[in-house]
């Protein structure tokens, strides 16, 4: 375990190293992250700005708030951390690059979950605890209630790793994936909205096919102590399940693995 | 193009926000007191979000990436000893890319349209003034973004900006919202740009809430914006072309 944690910290110095030498790269990072935020709020001011609307999907403006502000931290989570190496899954079974992550004595999804860092998108992570502190401002939170949302998040964070590594690990089959992540980038877009801003079949979809409920409505909802037990309790097994699986994918992806080369 | 078939369809589905707007729009008119929200019912927000997303998947366009990429690659060097202006290259991809999208897009327009209970407008000359103010669009967007792509010439962070410039696009074309609905000042400031005329009027013709008027008023705007944009990319090609060529010789 011990070993794990010092291969971490020089992976993250590695790749600090490596992205300080494009310092341009950071205005363009910035502006991007600007666009993100821009747009959540965008469709979120103009849902609450009609005359006679007070709440969507019974959310008050600042509550649905905190809903984006978790959304756009997910976002900032899955840029700098997620994103970076997933996309390198497809890459290194293309070219045969693999062979070289599978030969090495670590585990090897813990070496292509952590291998790289996009840490010029880390502004998204500072806005989004931004929107959330904002928000939470205007709101009766108590301590167990960011306790829960605290332990709810980790759960989200899990199940949206869980699903790009899913998605990222067909790559060993299909070669191209990057096509998937954006079809995944599409539905989380839905994020944004508290899910009970959404027609009643669509709330389900969300919830039970694609578990975007449990990435920001649900740790929105235990920071406001909306949130009823059974779905408190559900969102980390959901998470535990989706991890055991996803694992169980992978090495079975990792066995089927033939080198792109001889 | 034919051989991305999957791919068409899985780009044409990651284009979700119109119907995530769709979604959210509908529910509050059908919590609405009255059932309505500015005198739009869920079917008639239904009508106005499958619109958006019809015209915007016939203005996608991806050239800046590709620029970007072959700028940096060097993969730019060969096509300029075409005798051919590498745009109309890239145009031509664009067009065909569209031929091949057009029936799954079809297809799964019918389907949404079914399910949402939308209905599109009964006047024939709504088409074809639509597809005609797309194919404007198509043609700004194309420009606007084929010069963003050239800023590879100078700078990294040629992406980034294009992020931004969608964003632009997308508000004050109407994907959130149809443009009535958005404050009065972004109204009065969309006019003069031609983001308005290309996503959010030719969906409102589809939706039957524009005169034909407004279409022609609109066409004439573009045209001037793509006039201004194809003097733009050419000054911009070439400054970027000087500034190339010192690098790679």
């Amino acid at each position: 375990m011990r070993r794990y944690f010092r291969l971490a910290r020089i992976f993250l110095g590695a790749t600090l190293a490596a992205q300080l030498e494009y310092r341009a790269n950071f205005v363009g990072a910035v502006l991007a992250s600007l666009g993100e935020v821009g747009v959540a709020l965008l469709g979120i001011s103009i849902l609450f700005g009609q005359p006679g609307v007070t709440q969507v999907g019974g959310w008050s403006f600042r509550a649905a708030l905190l809903v984006t502000g978790f959304f756009m931290l997910t976002e900032g989570v899955i840029s700098v951390f997620i994103q970076p190496n997933m996309s390198r899954i497809a890459e290194a079974v293309r070219t045969g690059s693999m062979d070289f992550t599978l030969l090495k004595p670590i585990d090897a999804q813990f070496n292509v979950s952590t291998r790289n860092l996009n840490l010029l998108r880390a502004p998204d992570l500072l806005i989004g605890l931004g929107l959330i502190a904002y928000a939470a401002s205007a709101l009766t939170v108590t301590l167990p209630g960011v306790l829960a949302a605290l332990m709810l998040y980790a759960s989200a964070v899990v199940i949206v790793y869980c699903i790009w590594l899913g998605l990222s690990t067909t790559a060993f089959w299909f070669v191209k994936t990057q096509n998937v992540t954006e079809l995944f980038n599409g539905v989380f877009g839905a994020a944004r909205f508290p899910v009970t801003a959404f027609p009643v079949p669509v709330r389900a979809m969300l919830t039970f096919v694609i578990p975007v409920a449990f990435i920001t409505t649900v740790p929105a909802q235990a920071l406001t102590g909306t949130l009823s037990v059974p779905v408190a309790l559900t969102s980390p097994l959901v998470a535990a399940a989706l991890f055991v699986a996803t694992r169980l994918f992978w090495r079975r992806a990792v066995a089927s693995y033939t080198s792109a080369s001889s | 193009m034919a051989e991305y078939r999957a791919e068409v369809v899985i780009w044409m589905l990651s284009g979700t926000l119109s119907l995530v707007m769709m979604l959210v729009w509908m529910a509050q008119a059908a919590a609405a007191p009255g059932g309505q929200i500015r005198g739009y019912a869920p079917a008639e927000f239904a009508t106005y979000f499958l619109s958006t997303w019809l015209v915007s998947q016939l203005l996608v366009v991806w050239v800046a990436h590709e620029l970007d990429f072959e700028i940096r690659q060097g993969t730019l060097s060969p096509q300029l000893l075409r005798p051919v202006d590498p745009l109309w290259l890239h145009f031509a991809s664009h067009v065909a890319e569209r031929l091949v999208r057009i029936v799954p897009l079809l297809a799964l327009l019918t389907l949404f349209t079914v399910m949402s209970g939308a209905s599109f407008t009964r006047e024939w000359w709504a088409y074809p003034a639509a597809l005609g103010l797309a194919a404007l669009g198509f043609g700004v967007r194309f420009l606007y973004e084929y010069t963003l792509g050239l800023l590879a010439f100078w700078t990294e962070s040629s992406a980034s900006f294009q992020e931004v410039v969608w964003l632009v696009y997308a508000a004050l074309g109407g994907m959130f919202a149809p443009l009535s609905f958005y404050p009065e000042w972004v109204q009065r400031l969309s006019v003069w740009t031609p983001f308005p005329y290309m996503l959010g009027l030719p969906a409102q013709l589809l939706a039957g809430k524009a005169t034909l008027a407004q279409a022609g008023r609109g066409a004439l705007v573009m045209l001037v914006w793509l006039a201004a944009f194809w003097l733009l990319r050419g000054l911009v090609w070439r400054a970027g072309l000087r500034k190339y060529g010192a690098v790679g010789a």
